[in-house]
Formats: C-alpha cells, sequence, structure tokens
C-alpha cells in the first residue's frame, strides 16, 4: 500500500512539478523561490495538521553539530486525496527535501521534492493552478 | 389513418425516450425534479481562462473597466501588517468568493428548501434558503454576504448582498506588493449547472463603487464520487498555523 502511495505520490508530482504552489497565504511572500534550499538528514518530527503540515529534518555537519530545518507542505487533505499520507514521513527516514528558504532568514522553507533513500519522491507543496 | 396513429404513437414514444435518456444524462434529480447537486467537486477551475491563471485570481482582461478614480479601491498596497496583507494566513475568514473559489474540494448536501456549500478549506457552510424568501434586513455587512437561491430552470441561481469591504480574490499571489479588495457595494450572482458529472459554475460580480460594469468568470467543478468515502475533512486554521504571515518564530524550527 506504502509502494502504491508512493507510485501514485511520483505521478503527482510530475503533474505537479511545474505548477505554481499555492497555499492558504501567499507563498511568495513568505518563502523566497531565489533562495533554494536542499539539505539531506533524518525527519525529526511531523506534523500531520492544518492549515500545512509541518515536518522537521535534523542536517548533521562536517563537525557532528546538527541544525534542525522546518518545512512547511500542502495542508493534510490535500495530500491525502494525492496518496500521501502521514505514514509516507517516517521518523528517522533518511531524505533529501528541496524547497525555498523563509523571507526571515530563518531555518525554515517550503518544503516541495521530498526524495527518500531509494531514490522515490513526493511532492509536498499544494498544487495548484488546475 | 391506423398507420398514421401509430407512427404518432411510435414518434410520441421516441421523443418521451429522448427526452429520458436528455434528463438521465444531466444527472440525478430531487423528488421535487430539480437537478440534485449533491456531492463532492474537485476545486473550482477556471474556464477559458487567460493572463494569470488560478482557482481564485479574477482574470484581469474579464473584469469591467474600473471606474476613474475607484483604482484605490480595488488595489490596495501590502502596509506590512499581515492581518491586512493576507487575512487567511492570520486564520482570518477567506470571504466570499476567495473561500469557495478555492484549492480545496467543496461539498454541496441539497434540499428542497436549502442547498448547502461547504469549502473544505475553513469549514465556512453557505446554507442558501430556497424557497423563495428575500435578502435579510437589518444585518451588518459580513464576510460571506447574505445570500438566497431560485431556480431558472435546471440553473440554479444564487443573489448575494450585504458584504462588508474585504479581499476580493488571492490577486496577491501574482503580486508582491498589491491586494485586490471588493466594497460593501459588491452584489454577486452565481449560476449553477449541472450536466453529468459537471458542474458548470459562473460567477457575476457587480461592485458599483469600482466597475463600470458587472462582468462574470466561468469555472467548471468535477464531480468526485471516488471522495464521497473520505468526506469532507476538518480544517481548523488555529491548529498549528506556525510562520503566520512571514514571522517564523525560533520555536517554528525545533
Amino acid at each position: 500500500m506504502t509502494r502504491l502511495c508512493l507510485l501514485l505520490a511520483v505521478v503527482g508530482l510530475g503533474l505537479a512539478a511545474h505548477q505554481p504552489v499555492r497555499a492558504h497565504h501567499s507563498e511568495a511572500a513568505e518563502y523566497d523561490s531565489n533562495k533554494p534550499v536542499k539539505v539531506t538528514g533524518t525527519i525529526k518530527q511531523v506534523e500531520w495538521q492544518n492549515p500545512h503540515v509541518w515536518f522537521y529534518v535534523d542536517v548533521k555537519d562536517e563537525k557532528g553539530g546538527i541544525t534542525t530545518w522546518g518545512f512547511s507542505g500542502a495542508p493534510p487533505g490535500a495530500l491525502l486525496r494525492r496518496g500521501i499520507t502521514k505514514d509516507v514521513l517516517k521518523i528517522g527516514a533518511m531524505v533529501n527535501v528541496e524547497g525555498a528558504r523563509a523571507r526571515d532568514g530563518s531555518n525554515n522553507a517550503s518544503g516541495r521534492r521530498v526524495t527518500f533513500e531509494d531514490g522515490t519522491n513526493v511532492f509536498t507543496a499544494t498544487e495548484g493552478g488546475r | 389513418m391506423n398507420g398514421q396513429r401509430r407512427l404518432s404513437a411510435a414518434v410520441a414514444a421516441a421523443v418521451v425516450l429522448m427526452a429520458a435518456g436528455l434528463r438521465a444524462q444531466d444527472g440525478p434529480r430531487m423528488p421535487d425534479g430539480k437537478p440534485d447537486f449533491s456531492g463532492i467537486y474537485t476545486p473550482p477551475a477556471t474556464v477559458k481562462a487567460t493572463g494569470p491563471r488560478g482557482n481564485l485570481i479574477f482574470n484581469a482582461d474579464k473584469m469591467a473597466p474600473v471606474k476613474p478614480g475607484a483604482e484605490g479601491l480595488l488595489y490596495e498596497a501590502r502596509n506590512g501588517d499581515p492581518r491586512h496583507d493576507e487575512p487567511r494566513a492570520m486564520c482570518l475568514p477567506s470571504g466570499f468568493p476567495s473561500g469557495m473559489l478555492y484549492i480545496l474540494p467543496i461539498q454541496i448536501v441539497q434540499h428542497p428548501k436549502h442547498l448547502v456549500i461547504i469549502p473544505e478549506l475553513q469549514r465556512a457552510a453557505r446554507i442558501i434558503p430556497l424557497d423563495g424568501r428575500p435578502h435579510r434586513a437589518g444585518l451588518e455587512p459580513s464576510y460571506y454576504g447574505d445570500s438566497v437561491g431560485r431556480w431558472d430552470g435546471d440553473s440554479l441561481v444564487i443573489e448575494t448582498v450585504n458584504f462588508k469591504r474585504w479581499i476580493l480574490d488571492d490577486y496577491h499571489y501574482t503580486d508582491p506588493t498589491k491586494t485586490r479588495w471588493h466594497t460593501d457595494a459588491l452584489r454577486t450572482t452565481e449560476h449553477l449547472r449541472r450536466e453529468g458529472d459537471k458542474l458548470h459554475y459562473r460567477i457575476t460580480i457587480d461592485d458599483s463603487k469600482i466597475f463600470t460594469r458587472p462582468f462574470s468568470q466561468d469555472f467548471e467543478l468535477t464531480l468526485r464520487p471516488d471522495w464521497d468515502q473520505l468526506g469532507l475533512l476538518e480544517y481548523v486554521c488555529e491548529e498549528n498555523n506556525r510562520c503566520a504571515g512571514g514571522n517564523c518564530r525560533k520555536s517554528d524550527a525545533q
């Protein structure tokens, strides 16, 4: 079932990749698409709540220090109807996350593509511009 | 003569069957014969849009001309206060029409005397009387206005008045400097018509303080019976509105 979800999510990614990101707020006002973020780390926490799913990734640097990044995604309902459930983002899973950094410069970003160790990925932002 | 009668009867029967077939194609009906719009629908998608395209952004090329001097009523510059710049980002009401023309599904629940439209966004149900009553009098202007519905053949016409000044749509998604507003003179007229699994939706915006004339935009919604089992989900904006208005706190990254 999880594999099916992932497959559906990957198909969804293809459809959504070139669509503008929409949410209950203007992504452009809060996140800067000119400041792309790409980190690799382990999922520390997942908040599967409205108005946006948030997930947190612990990123280790060369010296062993850990920085936690927060990523905002679509509303839970929008993800669920695309076949992406909370189980897809497992605590402790190693992921690579691409997104756009918060304009306030904090370690927060709009999370978009999440790639897992096996190479599969999901698109966690809101689809829009249908 | 008998042959002619038989032919006439056959033609009449064929017409009845064709009419029945067309009605079946149009979709189910209520016991009173009115079209039944009940169900969960995809978010409204713009039809034949040009220019900035979006579920909830009116296309400039479809808008009526702005009255001289009214530009400042239609567009307001962001002033840095998120309650003004993007009320919904602070969990304030989306209002109508932007709360309905959104990227989350809507559910329609129909009763002979009421049509209930529930957007998943903010779950702000519109309960629209269909019994011919007039608009309520003496109410304060509101975010969603005061709606009444009537049938025009197989189309449902919903007229809404008594809005408070509020953000019209999500124009600010395309322009980081301005927001687009309506005034308290706004009147909207919606036409809903079902054709199979499609719901044709037209909204007419009539804001006499801003525009020289009313203008309309068409949307299409698709019935999703496969979403019935899941149903609409809860949407409590205040539950976890992190980084509200673009202001992330230290605690937002834990």
